[in-house]
């Protein structure tokens, strides 16, 4: 049996995740702690297992073993406490191409139990207009462009206020300033006492909100920390999170093959 | 084949084989030694028939040769519609080709190949029929590769057709709703032409002595003018040794082939480059009224995982033209034959036949509207999984949600056929009682099976539920039906043997004899019970499991 929450416990915790697919590990013993109210950075390639990390953690994977905790509270062993503390978008929104976005929200809340009435009505007129989805109020979602699909999921998601945010690429297909709302949105979170975990390959969007961040490459752990810790690691001062990553990552021999695709071209 | 025209056929050829290859071995050979099963015996049907009308109806070779092409173009019309759109102006994959440095022409003719790959297996049945009324007539050699050579250019005209009446309904629906209503269309003909020829043609055939054909002379001398009767007429020719005649009847049956391929590749690179079809186009179909103000919410209380998904599905089903399509045509063949059952005429006994079309009524309609319950969540899914809310929950939820429609069908039929057949009122609440506890065990089932092997990816809800869950579903039915209507038997009889009222061969007519059959139903009754809460046990368990990521689908 699981232990109930604990508030002094982290917000989301990683305790030696492993997902195998036959003989392949696509996550191979990861393990971190996101901390209430902190913007926590997950970082890696295309490929590295950061979404198979991600759906573990809210439960659509069952991971080999290891254990996914949020606010405490084993997601495996008690998925439904887990399940309602927690938010999670998807690369790709989950959404209903049928309903309209307002239809979708309600959809959401009913399904989290959320009390109905005028109260919920205007924190949805609140989202709708924060996302400029106001306007498309009477279109079904199926008409959405890819950026607004990716709004109301997030608004899907804000629209319950769970204290544990997972969300992967957030700001993909975002225009710039969608993408800068986004930010500050998520900041904004941080300070009420959200832990959101940011899955994201934008290294100027983790360098700009993560006080911490974990880098993954091959489905393992390969660096941990605040910038400044992830310096110390590689050994390389003063060397932004680009540098960072592509040298933990071992990627910088990229810059030698482009040379001599360029060459071998001309 | 000119080069992009080429490469183009090539990768649509190595598509096909790849899609081939990607199913399951054993699928693929059940559905090859069906095709060889029920196909073998067709084709020689055709060819019999053919032969024997060349060789019995020298003097109605002409009109029945006229009447096969212009049939085989109705419904080459009708049923191929489909296909042509999905070949020609629905696919991601010809907005790579569009923006290639490709011609259209190129696109238009690889993709017209395509999209005469149904009209072309429609016709094969048609050709072998052909080809039986040239041996049965003794025609000559010269009559086997023009009607072959007729029937591929019957195919290029009506799929030309077709792609320019497309190329004009385009302007005012999108590509994908015409998809889906031209589905239903064919669908509904396809099920009406299946209960026309069950219900009145087969008997008509199957009555002995020389068929009249009056009739089928006098329709064919009105449509003498039509294009579709001159591949007949050229055929007619050939075996009446009138060579000049066949020769312009199949002349002109080439050109106008050809004007109407040029016609179409014209229109078609015009409705490109309008940005219609594949563009999307007149997307303001699937656009709903904005609304002008929001109503306030007067509800209260916590919301309802249960009731949002009811409300969720009725306005997805309601609003997705494609699933409503598609129903439509399944639902024709209860009902058509539930009617024609329902004639004076049937052979069955007047309660036990009401019980035995109730029970496949109710069968039918869960299966069609149960089966894709979950399933057709499709992306959905997975926000439902994520959601604190028990899988069995959602079970639940759906068979609620499928159950009234079956109900409300199963009620109005039991009262019609009971009306119909001037049973008493007794009969008609035993039929209504009876069809309600259908209606709740064939949906569980029928949602169970949906949950077991879902397929979340498939646009087409009739493909929406995998082999297993299939079987499952099919076979949980058969045992449910077989289980209820041992029950229903033992209660029935077992009141009667009870009271003395009934006789069962050598068995005593006595009252213990009667509790025992009445007790026998109630273990028949637990036994359906536990049929089809175990498949939802397995549903429950196989949804709780489910890890696989599903793409997005349009």
């Amino acid at each position: 049996m699981t232990a109930p929450f604990n508030p002094a416990s982290p917000a989301v915790e990683a305790r030696q995740l492993v997902k195998r697919y036959g003989t392949i590990a696509a996550v191979d013993g990861v393990s971190f702690q996101a901390m209430r109210g902190e913007i926590f950075g997950f970082l890696g390639s295309n490929g590295a297992g950061k979404t198979t990390t991600l759906r573990m953690l809210c439960g659509l994977l069952r991971p080999t073993s290891g254990i996914a905790l949020i606010d405490g509270i084993d997601i495996q062993a008690n998925p439904l406490a887990a399940k309602a503390r927690l938010g999670y978008l998807d690369e790709e929104p989950f959404v209903h191409p049928h309903l309209t976005g307002r239809e979708f929200l309600h959809f959401v809340a009913d399904l989290y139990r959320m009390p109905r009435g005028p109260q919920r009505d205007a924190r949805m007129t609140r989202l709708l207009n924060l996302f400029d989805l106001a306007q498309k109020d009477g279109e079904l979602i199926g008409s959405y462009s890819h950026g607004m699909r990716q709004k109301i999921g997030l608004a899907s998601l804000l629209i319950r206020e769970p204290s544990v945010l997972l969300l992967d690429e957030p700001t993909n297909g975002l225009d710039p300033r969608s993408a800068r709302l986004v930010k500050d949105l998520l900041e904004e979170l941080a300070a009420r006492g959200t832990t959101v975990l940011l899955s994201t390959h934008i290294l100027e969007v983790a360098q700009a909100l993560c006080r911490r961040v974990a880098i993954i490459d091959r489905g393992r752990i390969v660096a941990i920390g605040s910038i400044d810790d992830l310096r110390a690691q590689a050994g390389s001062e003063g060397a932004n999170l680009e540098d960072l990553f592509l040298k933990l990552t071992a990627g910088p021999e990229s810059r030698e093959m482009i040379e001599r695709l360029l060459d071998a071209g001309s | 084949m000119p080069g992009a025209l080429g490469i183009i056929v090539r990768a649509e050829l190595l598509a096909f084989r790849n899609r081939l290859l990607k199913r399951n071995p054993v699928g693929l050979a059940a559905l090859g030694i069906v095709t060889l099963v029920a196909g073998g015996p067709i084709f020689v049907g055709a060819f019999a028939i053919g032969v024997t009308a060349g060789h019995f109806l020298p003097f109605a070779i002409d009109p029945l040769l006229a009447a096969a092409f212009t049939g085989l173009s109705l419904l080459m019309l009708v049923v191929g519609f489909p296909t042509v759109i999905a070949s020609l102006f629905v696919g991601r994959d010809l907005l790579q080709l569009v923006v290639a440095p490709v011609r259209t022409r190129d696109i238009f003719i690889a993709r017209l190949l395509l999209a005469m790959t149904a009209n072309l297996l429609i016709s094969a049945l048609v050709l072998v029929g052909v080809l039986g009324v040239g041996a049965g007539a003794g025609a000559p050699w010269l009559y086997f590769p023009i009607a072959v050579l007729l029937l591929g250019a019957q195919v290029v005209v009506i799929t030309a057709l077709q792609a320019i009446l497309m190329t004009m309904i385009l302007r005012w629906v999108p590509a994908r709703l015409a998809r889906d209503v031209a589905a239903a269309i064919a669908g509904l003909t396809g099920a009406g032409l299946y209960l026309a020829w069950n219900l009145n043609l087969r008997q008509t055939f199957g009555r002995k002595g020389r068929p009249d054909i009056s009739s089928l002379t006098s329709i064919v001398q009105r449509i003498d003018w039509l294009p579709t009767t001159w591949p007949g007429h050229t055929l007619s020719a050939t075996i009446e040794g009138s060579f000049a005649g066949a020769l312009a009847w199949l002349l002109a049956t080439l050109v106008l082939a050809a004007l109407l391929v040029a016609m179409a590749e014209l229109l078609y690179e015009r409705t490109l480059l309008s940005g219609l079809g594949i563009f999307g186009g007149a997307t303001v179909v699937s656009r709903r009224r904005a609304q002008t103000a929001i109503v306030p919410s007067t509800a209260k209380g916590a919301g309802s995982p249960s009731l949002a998904i009811a409300r969720k599905d009725w306005l997805g089903f309601r609003r997705d033209v494609r699933r409503l399509t598609r129903l439509l045509p399944a639902l024709l063949l209860p009902i058509g034959y539930a009617v024609a059952l329902s004639q004076p005429g049937r052979t069955l006994s007047g309660f036990w036949s009401n019980v035995a079309l109730v029970t496949f009524l109710s069968m039918f309609m869960s299966s069609a509207l149960a089966s894709p319950s979950i399933p057709s969540e499709r992306r959905g899914f997975q926000l439902l999984r994520m959601a604190p809310l028990p899988m069995w929950q959602l079970l639940r939820a759906k068979v609620l949600i499928a159950l009234p429609p079956v109900l409300a069908t199963m009620l109005v039929f039991s009262v019609a056929v009971a009306v119909a057949s001037k049973s008493g009122a007794g009969q008609l609440v035993e039929l209504i009682v009876f069809g309600a506890w259908l209606a709740l065990g064939f949906v569980s089932i029928s949602v169970a099976g949906g949950a077991i092997d879902p397929h979340f990816e498939a646009t087409d809800d009739r493909r929406s539920v995998g082999l297993l869950g299939t079987l499952a579903a099919i076979g949980g039915s058969v045992g449910f039906s077989v289980l209820s209507i041992g029950a229903l038997a033992g209660f029935l009889f077992g009141e009667q043997v009870a009271a003395g009222a009934a006789s069962i061969g050598p068995i005593p007519t006595t009252p213990p004899i009667g509790v025992a059959m009445i007790l026998g139903g109630v273990l028949l009754v637990i036994a359906a019970c536990a049929l089809a809460g175990g498949l939802l046990f397995i549903a429950n368990a196989r949804l709780r499991s489910f890890e696989a990521g599903i793409t997005a689908t349009t």
